[in-house]
């Protein structure tokens, strides 16, 4: 038996592994679409805790505040302002194929992981390097604002026009006489 | 590190997969828009784990990875809102969820 079984790091992983992937096939089976928006934010939030586990605690801080604060708060907020009743419920249609079965889902998942792991596990990747500490917000603040300037400028322009061009999405025509 | 590296990599590839299958079959563009996110969110988990095994013991490139990762979840968010956006506005005047049933440009 190896070693790493045994370990804290392997059992913490396999707890948020196993709530991650329950959650995600959660949100493919339920069948009210705000059910399948709260699995999908406690997914996100799962996934987070893998990151803390990864030693990237700007990143699982990130995470919760953007996927399992924003984007859910948004989704929900959209299906709830939305009158339409077949937005809430999957109406029961009575076209029933094999690829949109649920469980077909997690089969396709698993063998892509499946795929992706021997692709991995012939390439024989190198041994993982000892880590010299933790990355910490300071680091990457430092570089963010020097060496990642431009980008990061680029991405607030990108945001200031996916903001404004949802406005004008959304607002209702008003009438100019 | 102890733990093996596959192990989160066929985490990150799962999610991939799930989302890629679920985008793929489902019809309500609400649910479309979230197996999106799920997809983007195994990209992510890959990008970290590598990080956290091969970038991290070099303070020049350890901060890297955090910061893609910041600005993938830049774009996942203003994909998200511009898509809800899209896809209330044809809620509004079409009065159809389905995607399959949104087919103006058929020709």
């Amino acid at each position: 038996m190896p070693s790493w079984l045994t370990s804290g790091e392997f059992i913490v992983f396999a707890i948020l592994a196993i709530v991650t992937l329950v959650s995600a096939y959660r949100m493919v089976a339920s069948r009210l679409i705000t059910h399948a928006a709260l699995f999908m934010a406690l997914s996100f939030t799962a996934v987070a805790g893998i990151f803390l586990l990864m030693q990237a605690e700007f990143v699982a801080a990130i995470q919760i505040l953007v996927y399992a604060g924003a984007i859910t708060t948004m989704v929900i907020f959209a299906i709830m302002l939305s009158g339409l009743k077949d937005i809430r419920a999957e109406a029961s249609r009575n076209v029933r194929t094999w690829t949109r079965s649920n469980p077909f889902v997690f089969v396709v998942g698993a063998i892509f992981a499946v795929f992706m792991t021997y692709v991995y596990v012939v390439s024989k990747l190198p041994a993982a390097a000892e880590s010299q500490g933790i990355t910490t917000v300071d680091t990457i603040g430092a570089s963010l604002f020097t060496t990642y300037a431009i980008p990061f400028e680029a991405a607030s322009i990108l945001l200031l026009i996916a903001m404004v061009g949802a406005i004008i999405l959304t607002a209702k025509e008003v009438d100019q006489q | 590190m102890s733990l093996p590296i596959y192990l989160p990599l066929g985490l990150g590839a799962f999610l991939f997969g799930i989302g890629m299958w679920g985008a793929l079959t489902r019809t309500n563009a609400v649910r479309i828009l979230m197996f999106i996110e799920i997809m983007l969110n195994g990209v992510n988990l890959n990008l970290i784990t590598f990080s956290r095994y091969y970038w991290q013991q070099d303070p020049e490139t350890a901060a890297r990875a955090p910061i893609i990762t910041l600005f993938i979840m830049t774009v996942a968010a203003a994909e998200a809102s511009v898509g809800l956006a899209i896809i209330l506005n044809v809620v509004r005047n079409r009065d159809v969820i389905d995607v399959d049933k949104v087919n103006l440009l058929k020709g």
